[in-house]
């Protein structure tokens, strides 16, 4: 089995418990934790069979934009803070004018979104990162 | 100007500089000894573009996995500080996406791990933190 990193030979890769592991601390509704952000105000996903769906809204001046829907296979997340074993998804939004990378994962019940947005409009924005947190409405 | 969300709607007017690498320039090393991932990363300008050499752990001592140009972030669209990159190696039989963030002089580094081969192995993702070296104290 080829390999560039002992983690690649992780026995947890091939074991279908980790296929198996509980989605439900992922998939739902999260809304952003700060009530002023300009950034992602909600983000929706969904377990579809062996993929997820992942819906984002961003905040615009007249309500939420409705981002294209994203959807992506899961990827194990082996190493989580307190030795949590879960999932996290790689999401990639397309736009005209930007793409969107993202990561998210889950931390203690927090939703996190970290993106990459790369600019192919030449208005002169700067390639930015940027990371929010999400909570679950009750 | 087009916006997926009002954090993107800005005006920069001055004309677009490549970003500073002079932040990530040098040697960083990975917080956790007992990492089965990247060991360190060591940045620099290579012709004129912002570049990174990895070293990996493995099983019998550390895995170079040669240079690879790097994309760099700001911290918003309007800054020209460097605060974060994208970079990819792809290996043939996996293909590594590193993610990195910059914050309080670490780097916070996200890895997505996807396989091509038919090995059966499950894609993967691990974040690790990486602190440069330097000799201040």
């Amino acid at each position: 089995m080829e390999f560039k990193q002992s983690g690649h030979l992780d026995p947890a890769l091939t074991d279908s418990a980790t296929r198996t592991l509980r989605t439900d601390k992922l998939t739902g509704r999260w809304l952003n934790t700060n009530p002023d952000t300009q950034g992602i105000v909600e983000c929706v996903i969904k377990q579809d069979g062996e993929l997820f769906t992942v819906d984002c809204f961003g905040a615009g001046p007249d309500g939420p934009i409705h981002w294209p829907t994203c959807r992506t296979e899961p990827l194990a997340n082996l190493e989580e803070e307190a030795g949590q074993r879960t999932f996290a998804l790689s999401a990639t939004f397309e736009f005209s004018f930007m793409k969107a990378e993202t990561y998210i994962r889950v931390n203690k019940g927090v939703l996190v979104i970290v993106l990459f947005a790369s600019f192919q409009d030449g208005s002169k924005r700067s390639d930015y990162v940027n990371r929010e947190f999400f909570y679950r409405p009750q | 100007m087009e916006f997926a969300q009002v954090y993107d709607r800005v005006e920069n007017e001055s004309v677009a500089t490549p970003l500073d690498i002079s932040n990530l320039v040098g040697v960083w090393i990975n917080s956790n000894p007992d990492t089965n991932g990247i060991a360190r990363m060591e940045f620099a300008e290579v012709d004129g573009k912002p570049s990174v050499r990895v070293d990996a752990i493995g099983p019998d001592g550390l895995i170079d996995w040669g240079a690879a140009t790097v994309k760099l972030c700001a911290a918003s669209p309007a800054s020209r500080s460097t605060a974060g990159f994208t970079c990819t190696y792809d290996f043939g039989f996996a293909e590594t996406q590193l993610q990195a963030m910059i914050m309080k002089g670490l780097i916070v580094l996200a890895q997505v791990h996807k396989f091509k081969d038919d090995s059966g192995r499950m894609d993967y993702f691990v974040r690790e933190y990486f602190a440069v070296v330097h000799d201040r104290y």
